[in-house]
This record gives C-alpha cells, sequence and structure tokens, in this order.
C-alpha cells in the first residue's frame, strides 16, 4: 500500500516540476503589455518617472546594444548617443533612431575634495585618481572628445586608475571617496549632490551630447514600444526630463542642418 | 521492465545535463579556431590581461598557502570556544555574492573604510592598485583552499603523528616530515582549485579594484569591456580561462587516481564527506 504512495507523490513532484518549468518558459515568451526597456544608465532616475509601469535594464548603452545584437529581449533601446541606436538601424535591429535629449558632462569630486580640484586643469596635477568610463561607453567616449578639445589627453589620461563599465559606475567611485574625480553627465551629479561637489567643464569643450531612441526590430510589442517613445516625446515626458536637469531634444537649431 | 524504464530514465537526464553543462563551453571553442585563439595574443589587451591574471593569481596563491595552512591546521587539530564560527568565517567568502565581498572590502580597506585612515597615514592607498586586485582574489579563493586543507589535516592519521613524536621528533619536524607529506594531495588538490577560482574572480575585483588596463584588468573583467568592442578576444580570453581551468582540473583527477591509496582519503576532491 505504501511504496505506490511514495512513488505516486514523486512521479507528482517530477510532473509538477517539468510543468512549472515548461509554464515559466511560455510565461516568459508570450507577449505582455509591458514593454522591456534597455536605457542609458543615466536614465535610471528619470525613465521610471516618466512610466512606472515597463520593465527597465539600465547599463553601458554599448553593453546594452551588445546584448540587443546578441538577441536581448529589449522593445526599446534608449542610448546615451546615436551612434550606436544607428548601427543596430543600419543592421535592421532597431527603427530609425529619434533624439529625444540632450545632456552636457560635468567633472564630480567628492565633497572632501580630497586632491582639490578646483578646475578642470587640475586633473592633470600628478597623483590625482581619475576614473572615467571606458572607451566604447558613451560618456567615455565624450570624456575623450572633452579632454582632446581642451588639449588635455595626455596629461590627465595618465591619472586614470580605472575605466568603468558605466557611468553610474564612475559616479559610484567617486562620490565613495575612492576617486579624487570623475567625468559623468551633469544630470547624474545631482543625484548625489549631497556627496559630490560639480566642477563644470566650459561650455566651447563640451561634446554634442544627444541621446537616440529606437523600436528594438525583435520586439514582440512595437505597438506598445512606440506608445512608450511617444510618452518620452511628450511634453509631460520632455517636462518630467527637464526636471531632472536633462536638455530639451532640440536647441534652436537653423531650418536645414549644413555640413 | 521498470527497473529498465528507471535505468534509461536516469541515463537520459544524465545526458541532458551533461550537454548542457558542455554545450557553452563547445560553442566557445566553436566561434573560434585555435590559430584565431593564439592570435589574439598579438592583441595588447589581451595580453596585459593574462600578465595582470597570472600575476595577481599567482601572490594571492602564495599568500592563502603561507596564511591559510597554519590557520587549516590549527582549526583542524584543535577545538575551542569558537570554533564552529571560526571555520564558518573561512568558508563565509564561498557563498558570498562576489559583490558584497567587493563592497565589504571598499568598506574596510578603502579610503573612507574603516582602515582608510590608518592606511592613509602610512601613505597606502588600496583602492585602483594591483594589490587591490590580489587581496580580492586571496578574499574569495582562499575558502577553496583553506577548507580543503582543513580537511585533508582532520584526515592525517593521527597514530603516524604520535609515532613521530614518540620516535623522538619534534612537533615542528613532526609538521614538516610527518603531516604535510600526508595530508600534501588534498593541499595540493585546494591549491589548484583556489586558483581556478581566483582566476575567474569578476565582481570583487571591478567594485574594489577598479578597471585598468595593464594595472587592474584581469581576464575576466577584459572580457566584460572588450564584450560589445571585439567578441573575438572575449572568446580567446574566455577560452584560455576554459582551458586554464580543464588542464586544473583534470590534472587533479589524474594525479588524484595515480596517487590515491586507501589511507589517503583527503585526496578526494571535496574532502573526505564526498567520498563516501
Amino acid at each position: 500500500m505504501r511504496r505506490p504512495n511514495r512513488r505516486l507523490v514523486v512521479s507528482a513532484v517530477v510532473a509538477l516540476t517539468v510543468v512549472l518549468a515548461l509554464a515559466a518558459g511560455q510565461a516568459s515568451a508570450r507577449p505582455h503589455a509591458q514593454v522591456t526597456v534597455y536605457a542609458a544608465a543615466s536614465l535610471t532616475d528619470v525613465f521610471p518617472k516618466i512610466d512606472a509601469n515597463q520593465k527597465y535594464q539600465f547599463g553601458g548603452s554599448n553593453t546594452l546594444a551588445a546584448q540587443i545584437t546578441q538577441g536581448a529581449p529589449a522593445d526599446v533601446f534608449a542610448s546615451a548617443n546615436t551612434t550606436l541606436p544607428q548601427q543596430l538601424f543600419s543592421k535592421s535591429l532597431c527603427s530609425k533612431p529619434v533624439v529625444f535629449t540632450r545632456n552636457t558632462l560635468v567633472v564630480v569630486v567628492p565633497k572632501a575634495n580630497p586632491a582639490k580640484i578646483r578646475n578642470i586643469y587640475n586633473l592633470a596635477k600628478s597623483g590625482v585618481k581619475l576614473v572615467i568610463a571606458g572607451p566604447g561607453v558613451p560618456v567615455g567616449s565624450y570624456t575623450l572628445q572633452i579632454l582632446k578639445n581642451m588639449n588635455l589627453s595626455s596629461p590627465v589620461l595618465k591619472n586614470v586608475v580605472s575605466r568603468e563599465t558605466d557611468v553610474r559606475e564612475v559616479l559610484a567611485k567617486v562620490a565613495l571617496g575612492e576617486a579624487d574625480a570623475g567625468f559623468v553627465y551633469s544630470t547624474d551629479a545631482k543625484t548625489v549632490s549631497d556627496k559630490v561637489t560639480v566642477v563644470k567643464v566650459p561650455a566651447w569643450a563640451q561634446p554634442k551630447v544627444q541621446y537616440g531612441i529606437c523600436v528594438v526590430s525583435k520586439s514582440s510589442n512595437k505597438a506598445d514600444a512606440q506608445a512608450f517613445i511617444n510618452k518620452v516625446l511628450s511634453k509631460a515626458g520632455q517636462a518630467r526630463m527637464r526636471q531632472y536637469g536633462f536638455l530639451p531634444r532640440v536647441k534652436a537649431v537653423p531650418k536645414k542642418k549644413k555640413k | 521492465m521498470k527497473r529498465a524504464l528507471l535505468a534509461f530514465l536516469f541515463t537520459g537526464v544524465a545526458v541532458a545535463t551533461l550537454t548542457f553543462l558542455a554545450l557553452p563551453i563547445i560553442a566557445i571553442f566553436a566561434h573560434t579556431t585555435p590559430a584565431h585563439l593564439l592570435d589574439q595574443f598579438s592583441n595588447p589587451v589581451v595580453r596585459d590581461a593574462f600578465v595582470v591574471s597570472l600575476k595577481t593569481s599567482l601572490i594571492a596563491q602564495a599568500l592563502i598557502l603561507l596564511f591559510g595552512t597554519p590557520t587549516a591546521f590549527l582549526l583542524a587539530t584543535r577545538r575551542f570556544r569558537g570554533h564552529a564560527v571560526a571555520v564558518t568565517l573561512v568558508e563565509l567568502p564561498l557563498v558570498l555574492p562576489p559583490a558584497v565581498a567587493g563592497i565589504g572590502l571598499l568598506a574596510a580597506f578603502g579610503r573612507l573604510g574603516l582602515l582608510g585612515s590608518t592606511f592613509d597615514a602610512l601613505g597606502i592607498t588600496l583602492p585602483f592598485t594591483q594589490t587591490a586586485v590580489t587581496i580580492a582574489v586571496a578574499y574569495v579563493a582562499s575558502p577553496l583552499y583553506v577548507r580543503q586543507a582543513i580537511a585533508a589535516f582532520e584526515a592525517t592519521d593521527p597514530n603516524l603523528t604520535a609515532a613521530s613524536r614518540t620516535l623522538g621528533a619534534g612537533p615542528t619536524r613532526t609538521f614538516f616530515r610527518v603531516v604535510l607529506p600526508l595530508a600534501q594531495g588534498g593541499l595540493i588538490a585546494g591549491l589548484a582549485l583556489s586558483f581556478a577560482r581566483g582566476l575567474g574572480e569578476f565582481g570583487a575585483t571591478i567594485m574594489f579594484a577598479g578597471s585598468l588596463q595593464r594595472v587592474t584588468q584581469t581576464l575576466p573583467l577584459a572580457i566584460y569591456a572588450e564584450f560589445d568592442r571585439n567578441f573575438d578576444a572575449t572568446l580567446a580570453m574566455s577560452g584560455v580561462l576554459v582551458l586554464v581551468s580543464v588542464l586544473l582540473l583534470l590534472g587533479l583527477r589524474i594525479g588524484l587516481t595515480w596517487q590515491r591509496s586507501p589511507s589517503k582519503k583527503s585526496l578526494y576532491l571535496f574532502g573526505p564527506s564526498a567520498s563516501g
């Protein structure tokens, strides 16, 4: 009497496990109203404030783009530059990107400012522990552009102690006080204004920081993905972006761009 | 009939499991050829990462050996109050998420950490240095050695140590001439495992030491940094790590079978408990 019972229990457990595993697989494969947004790390705070109901994955735009190329289940890709979505677009991996916001870069130093950085030229002092993002990360390439524009590349780059994987990692290392300075977006600096002091980068040295957004081609939920993008581009969405320090997506530019 | 069915089921499940485990490894090598893999060694990123990894791992292993062996011996041969706590402490890094280890190391040895001001007074800053990588590797990899060493020391026959002492050998001589040779196999196994684990260290390193080519960028960090830029380089580096791990484990297996004798239970990979 006993043995069949136990056997029954065991097979029931096995069957249940298999069913649950299959169901889990099914659930993740089924389209849902919620869209998955792969977004630049600098958008970590503002995007959930524009739409709290979506699933977000924040990180270095370059990492996210690589993951999308490898087939990651993203519906929307919001990058801290236009080159990465443009590259995906040219490989038919996402729709034609549109610019949805702009940003500027600043240098942040810990409140205690152990290296006594007062301006960007101080970054060339010997012994400064500077943290920047990796060269493939948008903010990393913007940083290199600034240093090039200011003719500071070689003296400042020799002080780099770490190349981080996204802008928030740079920010964290400075906010923790482990690094003496780091290049981040001005919007990131605002999120930890109690821990870091901002050192401005002159306007003439600023690179053109434009954020591009697109619908991922493999998305099973393109309508909702587009709806999310529309929400970001909407008046309310743009107002929210500005509230977090982002710049309007177009500045007053001449009608036709010359090149 | 039912037995045949059961055997069939088990075989099926085992095959599925092994395929699941083997597939990612096969895929790494399916994407690249050995020639291509060697080619990548002319890539400075790969070469530098290899050197940093090797250097920090070797130093970390030397430290683990130097500090871990006496600790393990003590924990294996003495029973004292707080023994269980000490053993738990030794094993903790094994189950701790590496990111937590990284935060812990920062909170302890960072500039604003517990010992930060002490180090500062001495003119030492640890974060972002190769020393920080070594510390992270040693912290995360040490349990694999120390655990194994405790098991190995526990498995040495106390009669032999007693005999050595009655025959007039001092405790030092007994330790080096009797205990160590008896535990040797287990110690080597532990060291190999902890070396393999140390080579793969990622989370604690990136948090505590950052990532900079030629200084703190180890192979796993370089794999992460190059992932979106140079997939070939990441495959090559992954291939190297797989090969090293396979060679270590295989060498261990072969060495163990070769050395195994009934009295040397400690030679099993994960201690005597796993031998039953």
